[in-house]
């Protein structure tokens, strides 16, 4: 059996070896390459899958020293991979996803060339996001962050012909270069002031509370990690980004890629810098997190092309799990991290389900598409799930992670007496109305309505790009069902570790480590929420089935004749009010006028806004980034 | 563990009471007195009380067509889907004393099973796949958009009045502390959320001045185009139902302090109530206004519904 | 004196965000972010620095008498720096290419005329 502190260590290599080996071999054979790519994915799953045992059940932490530097006189040398139960939660999406993308990919890149490029950088990505959430140094983070970035920006841009395509990957590397740049910039100042660069030990140095230098330090790095995540006003070179990739990689961005700035922020907000309980840090990211969710939801109703639509959305989402972590509670904590997970999940199913509708039809514009669904039963199928998921609606998974959010919200405005969390319940419960309309905005303009002529031939998406699809849909309806046994066992571990730092410390630094900077225990109770019994999934099914029963029976005269459409029986054909039959769409974005006439102020502001200048973009972030660093020095102390 | 007896009882909650089959018939009821009263109204001597239930059993036996364009399964399985979600809710509103399930987040689960038969209907409408039914559901998602934020907000103030960190969303609490204290409809600083609530009802359940999705003189009953028979049946249904469903919230919400001791009186005393209501908020209103355009209506509910709701929820954040 | 790394490499950083901001000249832009790159590479190096200290390594006399007779700067940042030198150059090169193939593509490269992706 396998050392298993050697497992985190070896999945990053595996990756990154794997893509070496995949632009020597690979290049010409694409059996070859396939087989390695699909061999390294896989065995990433298993290595992860390894370790759920030891770190989720028995609570323990997986720790390995690079070249056993081990610490000297209390200060760590060496590099130290440390994955605990936060990192580890995140570990499992990306292991998830890379392979769900991986045999996505086989079907839906098999019309592209150069895929042996495709597959390095998709390894080097995956090697990058593992290597980030596995990593206990936090200049070793900063490696993986620029790695990520550079292979992410490459894959933008990999189907150079389409149209936006290059301008996306320049923005997201000019606005991702600065965020990098602003972490190098605080670990710097971390160094200068701790003279370590383990979080482990800087966590155990920074608990007394911030000096004027890791102050700016931390202002640096959180706006480092927030423009990783993508919240607004960092987020346009995401939609950008997202809408023109190919949809197996939009959704590793979206499920991984902004999710490595958001367990960024988790760790260092609740781990390194132990911040949660400064106001400060609370409301700003509040705010942040609830302007996120809403711009993101709004610009989305206005989006004409689907994955744009999807990208609007990841950022909304996204806002959420901000607000969420921002909260400052176990409860908010849970929420946030359940709504991470359930995020990589539903969002992306969608992009899967969008990639498969350009695979058969060649275009993601929605004033273009129109009736796939019987053309695309099993998509649309799947589709509905995910649009269901991402609205919140029982019994999927959005609507446990979304509640637990309301909840933590609305008990940290009734526990604080802050009429701001009030209205961000509100805000919340809003947005969830809106992904709904410009859900059902997508669903009414590609699945539903009336087929286009062009699209007269379309055929369903092939098997292997469907599995994926099928396997996500299956979990994002356990998630919703089996909270419970999730939350037992993914979240409430992960929680529990974000809270106590004091196992943390003590893993890489020896025990009582911790002690000696007065780091003590809290214990963290499982939260508590329960909304719907097992006696009500009964109930529903009773329902649906007497309800079933009633129609059948008492439509019995009917049954049978029900089905059949005739196409030379006028009683069949669709309602004209007397006028010929003729092409009638109502197009995507035509739909929700009478919302979006209310708001014709909003959208010419915020389309101005979205001006596609790199300049502006760029400026947005360093106001925001000086907004933050300034928050630092003039409310902390 | 696996107690027959409550699985039993749980069947019977679910499908006659307070479930399915009571929703119906209250919902029916109440479609019929509405009908009633508005005929009266306007001089005429109008249909007799049973008529909707009438108009449901004729359709159940007519011939559902389903169009060549639409897609089977979802344009026959929304209609299911609505009448699920509608017979779950009553099982969260307590009837004075007697709630069938509670849990803690009921105020939520209600607002989302609410919000599912809206999405129902929306479904079997752009399933449908005539232009008509696309701009229904457009108006249909506008007025949800619409209503939803004074509904939070009414419902944010009734939960933060009721007070206590851990136990806010749920209705069996908010009944109880009613019982204890005043109904809420009593407190003064609830009234404009009380009223917020009644103007809400009427968009709801898609009557005059709010029926802009089904509008039958411009766009033929929107998402109900193309809907024969049991199908379409099903969907009248629905609508009576959510009747009784977003009444008896309003009793149980705002006088859900009266408790007699006796279940059958409770629940006559409920349904009382809730005919009052719907005389107040749908019948009335329908008589004396005309349709509004689907952007006055966001504009209203956004500004003068969500004011009252919110001004509710600022004085009772304050304490008053 | 110390502290005028400081101010320098505070400087470069805050020319490298400006240069980005304002610039409409793609390349112009890339070279914005290099130079803040390089402001915070110096601050790094900076940091490490410690008056009179010599290279970070043990002469033969050092191991013989067991003890260190002089200091040495911290080697940690300047392998911080390299590393950081080697990402850098990586990210420019990078940018630069999408830069050439954006001016086949859109035969120009200004920003301003490189925004198809809006609203």
């Amino acid at each position: 059996m396998i050392n298993i502190n050697y497992l985190p260590v070896l999945s990053v290599m595996l990756c990154f070896l794997a893509a070496f080996f995949i632009e020597i071999f690979g290049s010409k054979i694409a059996g070859i390459r396939r087989f390695i790519t699909l061999v390294a994915t896989t065995a990433v799953l298993i290595m992860t899958g390894l370790m759920f045992k030891p770190i989720m059940l028995d609570g323990g932490i997986v720790a390995y020293w690079m070249g056993n530097w081990e610490p000297v006189n209390g200060y760590a040398i060496g590099i130290g991979y440390e994955v605990d139960a936060l990192g580890f939660a995140f570990t499992v999406l990306v292991a998830l996803t890379c392979w769900l993308s991986s045999v996505y990919a086989l079907g839906y890149m098999n019309r592209d060339h150069h895929m042996a490029h495709y597959d390095t950088l998709f390894l080097m990505l995956e090697g990058s996001v593992l290597g980030l959430t596995m990593t206990g140094d936090i200049f070793n983070m900063f490696v993986m962050i620029e790695i990520m970035t550079f292979a992410s920006v490459a894959l933008t841009a990999f189907r150079a012909k389409q149209e936006g395509a290059l301008e996306a990957a320049f923005k997201y590397l000019v606005i991702g270069s600065i965020g990098s740049s602003l972490n190098l910039l605080g670990i710097a100042m971390l160094y200068g002031e701790c003279h370590t660069l383990n979080m482990a030990q800087l966590s155990a140095l920074l608990y007394g509370g911030l000096t004027p230098t890791t102050a700016f330090a931390f202002g640096a790095i959180l706006a480092g990690f927030a423009v990783k995540a993508y919240i607004v006003p960092f987020h346009t070179p995401a939609a950008d980004a997202y809408a023109v990739a190919p949809a197996s990689i939009s959704m590793v961005f979206a499920g991984m890629v902004n999710k490595a700035g958001v367990y960024g922020l988790i760790r260092m907000v609740w781990i390194v810098f132990r911040a949660m309980d400064i106001k400060t840090i609370q409301i700003l990211l509040v705010v942040f997190g609830t302007v996120t969710m809403f711009i993101g939801v709004t610009m989305a109703l206005a989006q004409h092309e689907f994955k744009r639509l999807l990208a609007f959305h990841s950022i909304s989402q996204i806002g959420y799990v901000v607000t969420a972590i921002g909260l400052g509670s176990a409860l908010g904590l849970t929420g946030g991290i359940f709504h991470a997970v359930n995020h990589t999940l539903f969002k992306g199913l969608l992009f899967l389900c969008a990639g498969a509708v350009f695979y058969a039809t060649g275009t993601t514009n929605l004033d273009k598409l129109g009736g796939l669904s019987k053309k695309m039963p099993k998509t649309t199928f799947c589709f509905l799930i995910g649009a269901a998921a991402i609205s919140g609606l029982p019994p999927f998974n959005g609507f446990a992670s979304k509640w637990i959010i309301y909840q933590a919200a609305y008990e940290k405005a009734v526990e604080s007496n802050n009429f701001l969390f009030a209205i961000v319940t509100v805000a919340g419960l809003i947005v969830s109305v809106m992904t709904l309309a410009s859900f059902i905005k997508v669903t009414q303009a590609v699945f539903f309505g009336q087929l286009h002529e062009e699209h007269k031939d379309v055929k369903e998406a092939p098997v292997s790009m469907r599995i994926p699809m099928y396997i996500m849909s299956a979990l994002c309806l356990c998630g919703g069902l089996f909270y419970n046994v999730v939350n037992k066992f993914f979240l409430h571990p992960a929680v529990s570790t974000t809270v106590n730092v004091e196992a943390y410390i003590n893993r890489m630094m020896g025990d009582g480590y911790a002690a000696q900077y007065g780091v003590t225990n809290i214990a963290v109770e499982p939260a508590q929420f329960s909304f719907w019994n097992p006696l009500v999934w009964l109930a529903l099914f009773a329902v649906v089935f007497c309800a079933a029963a009633i129609v059948i029976l008492t439509g019995k005269r009917t049954r049978g004749k029900v089905l059949t459409p005739v196409n030379a029986d006028p009683k069949y054909a669709t309602f004209f009010s007397g006028e010929q039959e003729e092409f009638s769409q109502v197009g995507g974005s035509d739909l929700f006028w009478g919302f979006k006439k209310n708001w014709a102020g909003y959208y010419r502001v915020m389309t101005g806004l979205h001006s596609g200048n790199v300049n502006d973009y760029a400026t947005y972030t360093v106001i925001a980034v000086a907004i933050i660093v300034l928050c630092m020095f003039i409310f902390m102390r | 563990m696996f107690d027959w007896m409550n699985i039993l009882w749980g069947l019977f909650y679910i499908l006659v009471f307070p479930g399915a089959l009571f929703t119906c018939c209250v919902g029916l009821f109440l479609a019929g007195i509405d009908r009633k009263v508005i005929a009266h109204m306007q001089k005429r001597i109008g249909p007799p009380i049973v008529q909707p239930t009438y108009d449901f059993f004729k359709l159940m036996g007519k011939e559902t067509i389903v169009p060549a364009r639409a897609n089977k399964l979802v344009f026959l399985g929304a209609p299911i889907l609505g009448f699920v979600s509608l017979a779950l809710i009553m099982l969260f509103v307590p009837i004075f004393g007697f709630t069938a399930f509670s849990g803690d987040a009921d105020l939520i689960v209600i607002l989302y099973l609410i919000t599912i038969s809206g999405v129902a209907l929306i479904a079997g409408g752009s399933a449908s796949g005539s232009p008509y039914a696309g701009i229904g559901i457009s108006r249909e998602m506008v007025t949800m958009m619409s209503y939803e934020l004074p509904f939070v907000l009414v419902l944010l103030a009734v939960a933060k009045k009721v007070g206590g960190a851990s136990l806010v969303f749920s209705m069996d609490a908010v009944a109880a502390w009613q019982a204890e204290n005043t109904c809420m409809a009593f407190q003064w600083s609830m009234i404009p959320a009380a009223i917020a609530f009644l103007l809400i009802i009427p968009a709801e359940v898609g009557m005059q001045p709010f029926d802009v999705a089904e509008a039958e003189t411009e766009i033929c009953e929107g998402p109900l185009i193309e809907y024969s028979g049991a199908a379409l049946g099903v969907f009248k249904l629905n609508t009576a139902m959510k009747m009784c469903i977003m009444t008896g919230l309003f009793t149980s919400l705002f006088f859900g302090g009266i408790r007699t001791g006796y279940i059958w009186l409770d629940a006559i005393v409920f349904v009382a109530i809730s005919a009052v209501v719907t005389l107040i908020c749908i019948t009335t209103v329908h008589a004396v206004t005309a349709r509004l355009k689907i952007e006055h209506l966001f504009k209203f509910f956004w500004t003068i519904v969500s004011g009252l709701a919110g001004v509710s929820l600022v004085l009772v954040w304050l304490g008053l | 004196m110390i502290i005028v790394n400081y101010i320098a490499s505070i400087m470069l950083v805050v020319l490298g965000l400006y240069a980005v901001c304002t610039q409409k000249n793609l390349i112009k832009v890339v070279l914005g972010l290099s130079i803040i790159d390089y402001g915070v590479n110096l601050l790094i190096v900076s940091f490490g620095f410690s008056e009179g200290g010599t290279a970070p390594i043990y002469s033969m006399a050092d191991l013989l008498n067991g003890v260190a007779s002089h200091h040495f700067v911290d080697p940690v940042p300047q392998a911080l720096t390299l590393t950081s030198i080697v990402i850098g150059a990586c990210v420019d090169a990078m940018a630069l290419s999408l830069v050439v193939m954006i001016y086949r593509k859109y035969h120009s490269v200004n920003a301003d005329d490189v925004r198809r992706l809006q609203g």
